[in-house]
């Protein structure tokens, strides 16, 4: 009724896109009660298919791999817990605290009319650009300034600035769907989204969040439908940008400067063997899982060698201790997760619900795929950490959230519900 | 062409437009490429570090996770044959540091300025190690319990300052002690910083002395602590073996004792050999090269050496330090040769007796020279020997006499005897460096005149070892012994891991020659030129040796001379073989009847009765011999005089007393027969005291006289069967204040260059 009165009052582009998403939402459930009133009632009964359904594939693998993730986080963290801590189960019992209350949001935001963001997007923009600049003021002694201390947690703004970009896009793809070939349209605001983000970020600094903006800015215009020839030409562009680099030496000095990322093994200088000490312990770890493992719970590296072993560099240790067989299983569980994501989201009734699911999911998967060229030496350690494995109560809960959009994406979606 | 590439570009054209269109088709594309593309290379890449790197990686892991501690094993104590320590390894440790567990450089500052003060390391030596990254840096060695106790300290104060304690750690270590010192220096050897031998024994037998370093493997957390998890494995140290010589100590000492005496006494310039070893076994009671080192500090040289090389320009001093210490480690007793001289005469006339060439009733007669091929050579008693039997030659040690023996024998006898006598070999003592003679040519063909030099010892080289082990087949009945000094080698526990047991090698001579050549010997040792190496009450044997080494080491201007003898004892059923050598001594006196004949009678004169061998005195030695003094102490003057008397002593009273209240010699001391034994009546009498008076050079009867002048009891010792024998030495030092009854033991030997 929202939506209705919403729509009597605007006179943007929004409300051709409304309206066909109010049509929409009247006609899928018509529709299925009119073929099938015996299913919708059966479907009254299921625990998360009330209303129109989730989508039980999806939530089945985030569970799963929320489970995995826990438990692998628990064996990693806790010697270092109760080293530092003097509580082998600190990480563990915030983590399933965290666990439980990103369910509970999930659950929420399943139910939550996902539609809602789009009137919500300059808002969550406003608040994301807002935590950005005061992340910056908040005292830190390290200099790094990522995190805000909200009492139980810490909150990291980039984690709600990921998001906005989602959600700025699924709204800027559906209000120009049309317009989206135009580079006025596409290319321009994309390129001021990420260049002003990326400076916030750059201030922080947070360098592989950034690297983080500028492949989901390039994924919400791909899927907003920016025109492929522009696609070529970034992409022609960062091959020219990495070769020139390469040529002129100046990868390596890059390289070098990135706390010796690439350098983990052929360290030659005390400074080098100091900055390169987690990510060639990380190397040790997965090294030593070879391809079985040494069994749940058997890691040595998780002993102090590898610092820090709860968060970015936990599918270290999960390497280490279930190895690679296991390893590439919980990989193509994450790749099952990105496609269904995908799969539920082209099937959503609107653009809207289409570029957000997308997006979403699109996200995880790069994360995945980010933390993984981290921990063996790809990239640079520069802290993306691994959805449901890392410890972190903000960007745990905050997962969960983005898993519950999906989800009430998937309510709207054409697809078999169970 | 340009309608192909027309085409080309709307097909183009159309797919762009078609994926901005479609956009299920968009997603699918960028699906597949993060599946793909993204999960396809982390999968390869983790692929790649899980298979191909596994190894590598793991043993890195590995290698960091496991700390590998060395546990040094005990180096074996070394015996003598009574079970003496003459070497054994003492607790030490060593500072260790693991710079790797430090946080800043505050605590290696700490760190090192601590250490540096207790060790007396510069302390930006061990600030410079402790930047490195590692485990395991070795800071200092074979550190005393007293500086571990203050590292200990050090530990708990680091502790309270919150530095990880495993920064400076203490691992356990042994050293090497020699209790005796300097005994048996050149044999036992000493070892290195590493404890691994570097000479002697310790080198021979470093394998089985070493043991088998244990390690402790544990797996360990980042900080160094324990890491829980099933990683740790235990290997214990194995000690090394322990060894028992054929050396006994005391026997060792009574020779070093002698053999220095000597040699200040006659100032020998390049050190002294005495081998003392057992006829029947080969086992080898004493092998002193004198003056030895002290094994505990092997690397200081005696003040005399040093004052020479300070003279010495500053460039050649460290050569000439080195070449002085290999001098002074050197163990001339195997590894140096030298012209037997003399003693080998005893070889060729047990040669030409095997032979059936000469017996008892051949002669020789001797102009005082021998001509061979236009060569004319003199004997030392220029005046000649004339007509001797085969006996007197060798008691006269007569040069031409042997030449003409040699004569008889031939150069091919002569070889083949002399590689039967294991001349020509090493004799394989287990020791190390043992050197090879050196003969005329290899395969033994020599021209006349090097026959005739030969036949009495001159111009070609035996070892010392050699020789010792060719008399003992003399005195053994003619059988070739393998010489060893180790008797056992025990394991860590005390169970005999192995024994050495006798190997006789071959037989070179007949026991009939033998005992032949003994008795001979024997009587040489008693009137012949060997006299001065008789010892009273055993049937010694033995034979002197004097050679020119045709060189002049120490620059005097004279050809450097060798003294020697070789004897054994008894002369029958022979036990020990004792050879004394002294290089090139520079005094007055170089013969070896003047030189090394006296010390060979002093050494055995201790070293039979301590062997128990059984006495044979000549009725005129059991007319002198020693008796025990009893205890008069305690008794009247009168009852003691009775005892005294009794017990075949006179006696002198000092005081006005009744009772004795002292007695000098003291109860129990042996004295001669008819000796004088004084007995105190009051304390002032007791307190009376003498001086000890020069008795050197006197002869037999002056002393005598002279120390019944002086209340003074003399034992005798060495040849006193002529009025040439003079006293060489006392065993107190003239000038030396001493009471009246005072037993001095006066060593005589006999005069006139005989050879």
């Amino acid at each position: 009724m929202k939506q209705r009165s919403f729509l009597s009052t605007s006179t943007s582009p929004d409300r051709a896109y409304l309206r066909n998403f109010s049509a929409q939402a009247g006609a899928v459930p018509q529709r299925r009660t009119s073929s099938a009133s015996k299913k919708k009632k059966e479907n009254k009964f299921k625990l998360f298919a009330v209303g129109l359904g989730i989508d039980m594939p999806f939530l089945i693998t985030v569970i799963l791999l929320l489970t995995i993730g826990i438990i692998m986080m628990f064996s990693a963290s806790y010697p270092v817990a109760l080293a530092e801590k003097g509580n082998s189960y600190y990480y563990l019992g915030r983590q399933l605290l965290f666990a439980c209350i990103g369910l509970v949001v999930m659950t929420i935001a399943s139910y939550f009319n996902y539609h809602t963001f789009y009137r919500l997007t300059w808002l969550i923009c406003g608040v994301a650009v807002l935590l950005l600049i005061v992340v910056l003021f908040v005292p830190s002694e390290t200099g790094i300034h990522r995190w805000i201390d909200i009492g139980f947690t810490d909150l990291q703004p980039s984690e709600i600035a990921k998001f906005a970009v989602i959600v700025f896009f699924a709204y800027w793809g559906t209000k120009y769907q049309d317009k989206m070939k135009y580079m006025k349209y596409s290319l321009i605001p994309g390129m001021i989204v990420f260049v002003g983000v990326a400076l916030l970020l750059f201030f922080e600094p947070h360098y592989s969040c950034i690297v983080i903006m500028f492949c989901l800015v390039l994924f919400m215009l791909w899927f907003a439908g920016m025109s492929p020839v522009y696609f070529v030409a970034i992409i022609g562009l960062a091959v020219a940008a990495f070769v020139i680099a390469k040529a002129t030496g100046l990868l390596g000095y890059a390289m070098e400067r990135m706390d010796g990322w690439g350098q983990a093994l052929i360290y030659t200088t005390d400074e080098m063997w100091d900055a390169t000490w987690q990510t060639r312990n990380s190397l040790y770890a997965i090294g030593s899982g070879g391809l079985t493992g040494l069994g749940l719970g058997n890691s040595r590296q998780k002993y102090l060698y590898l610092p820090e072993p709860q968060n970015d560099f936990v599918f270290a240790i999960v390497c280490e201790e279930l190895g690679f067989i296991w390893a590439a299983i919980i990989l193509c569980l994450f790749g099952v997760l990105v496609w269904r994501g995908i799969y539920i989201s082209q099937r959503s009734g609107d653009t809207f619900g289409k570029l957000l699911g997308c997006g979403l999911s699109a996200q995880i998967g790069l994360q995945v795929v980010l933390n993984i060229l981290v921990i063996t030496d790809w990239l640079p350690n520069t802290g993306i950490s691994l959805p449901f494995f890392s410890y972190g109560g903000s960007s745990l809960i905050m997962l969960l959230a983005q898993m519950g959009i999906v989800l009430s994406v998937s309510r709207t979606s054409r697809i078999e519900k169970v | 062409m340009a309608n192909k590439q027309r085409t080309i570009k709307d097909k183009l054209r159309a797919l762009s437009e078609n994926i901005q269109r479609n956009f299920k088709l968009r997603s699918n594309i960028l699906l597949a490429i993060i599946l793909i593309v993204g999960f396809g290379a982390a999968i390869c890449r983790l692929g790649y570090l899980q298979i191909f790197m596994a190894d590598e990686l793991q043993q890195k892991a590995v290698d960091q996770q496991l700390t590998d501690t060395t546990i040094s094993a005990k180096r074996g104590t070394i015996y003598d044959a009574n079970g003496k320590i003459l070497a054994t390894s003492a607790s030490v440790w060593r500072v260790v540091l693991a710079p790797v567990y430090f946080e800043n450089d505050e605590e290696r500052r700490f760190v090192a300025e601590e250490l540096s003060e207790i060790l007396g390391i510069d302390e930006e030596t061990i600030y410079e190690k402790s930047q490195a990254k590692l485990y395991y840096s070795e800071i200092k060695r074979k550190i005393e319990s007293d500086t571990r106790e203050k590292i200990l300290e050090l530990q708990d104060e680091m502790k309270e300052k919150d530095i990880n304690p495993n920064v400076v750690f203490l691992m356990d270590d042994y050293k090497r002690y020699y209790p005796y010192g300097d005994l048996a220096s050149s044999v036992i050897g000493f070892t290195g910083s590493d404890d691994q031998g570097l000479s002697g024994i310790e080198y021979q037998y470093d394998k089985e002395l070493t043991g088998t370093p244990g390690r402790l493997i544990t797996a360990t957390n980042a900080q160094g602590t324990a890491m829980p998890f099933q990683y740790s494995q235990n290997i214990d140290a194995v000690d090394g073996h322990n060894l028992v010589l054929t050396i006994d100590e005391t026997i060792q000492s009574i020779a070093e004792k002698y053999m220095e005496q000597a040699i200040e006494e006659h100032a020998v310039y390049n050190r002294g050999v005495c081998i003392i070893m057992d006829v029947n076994t080969g086992a080898v009671k004493a092998m002193a090269s004198v003056g030895g080192f002290d094994l505990n500090d092997p690397y200081t040289l005696p003040e005399s050496a040093l004052e020479e090389i300070r003279k010495l320009p500053e460039e050649e001093r460290a050569a000439a330090e080195s070449a002085a210490l290999s001098k002074m480690w050197r163990n001339k007793a195997v590894s140096d040769t030298y012209y037997p001289g003399s003693v080998f005469k005893m070889f060729t006339a047990a040669m030409g007796v095997e032979e059936n060439l000469v017996d008892e009733s051949s002669t020789f007669y001797c102009p005082g020279y021998y001509t061979v091929t236009g060569q004319t050579m003199h004997c030392h008693l220029r005046s000649g020997h004339g007509t001797q039997t085969f006996r007197e030659s060798i008691k006269n040690s007569c040069n031409p006499a042997f030449m003409q023996q040699g004569e008889k024998i031939g150069t091919e006898l002569f070889w083949q005897y002399y590689q039967a006598f294991g001349f020509s070999e090493r004799t394989g003592i287990d020791l190390p460096g043992e050197a090879n003679d050196i003969f005329f040519s290899e395969d033994g063909s020599m021209l006349p005149v090097n026959l005739a030099t030969a036949s009495f010892g001159q111009n070609f080289a035996v070892t010392p070892i050699q020789m010792a082990t060719a008399v003992c087949s003399i005195a053994n009945g003619g059988y070739i012994v393998q010489p060893h000094v180790v008797s056992q080698i025990l394991d860590d526990e005390g169970n005999v891991y192995s024994t050495t047991s006798t190997e006789v090698k071959r037989q070179v001579i007949s026991s009939e020659t033998a005992a032949l050549i003994a008795d001979i010997l024997e009587e040489n040792a008693v009137s012949g030129s060997g006299k001065n190496g008789y010892v009273a009450g055993y049937r010694v044997a033995g034979k002197t040796g004097t050679s020119e080494k045709k060189n002049d080491s120490n620059g005097d201007g004279v050809d450097d001379y060798i003294a020697s003898f070789c004897g054994f004892a008894p002369a029958e059923n022979a036990e020990v073989v004792c050879l004394v050598f002294f290089d090139t001594p520079t005094g007055d006196a170089y013969y070896g009847s003047q030189v090394a004949a006296p010390v060979f009678a002093q050494i055995m004169s201790e070293v039979l009765p301590y062997l128990q061998v059984a006495t044979q005195y000549t009725e005129e030695e059991l007319a002198q011999l020693d008796t025990i003094a009893g205890t008069y102490v305690g008794l009247s003057v009168s009852d003691a005089q009775t005892a005294a008397s009794a017990d075949g002593f006179t006696t002198s009273v000092k005081g006005s007393g009744d009772t004795v209240l002292a007695q000098v010699p003291g109860a129990g001391t042996p004295i001669p027969q008819g000796g004088n034994v004084v007995l105190y009546t009051d304390e002032d009498s007791a307190k009376t005291q003498i001086e000890m008076p020069d008795l050197t050079g006197y002869t037999v009867y002056d002393v005598n006289y002279l120390c019944s002048l002086y209340d003074i009891n003399i034992s005798i010792t060495g040849a006193t069967d002529s009025y040439l024998c003079t006293a060489t030495s006392q065993s107190i030092p003239a000038g030396t204040m001493v009471s009246p009854g005072t037993l001095v033991t006066v060593n005589f030997t006999a005069g006139g260059f005989s050879d």
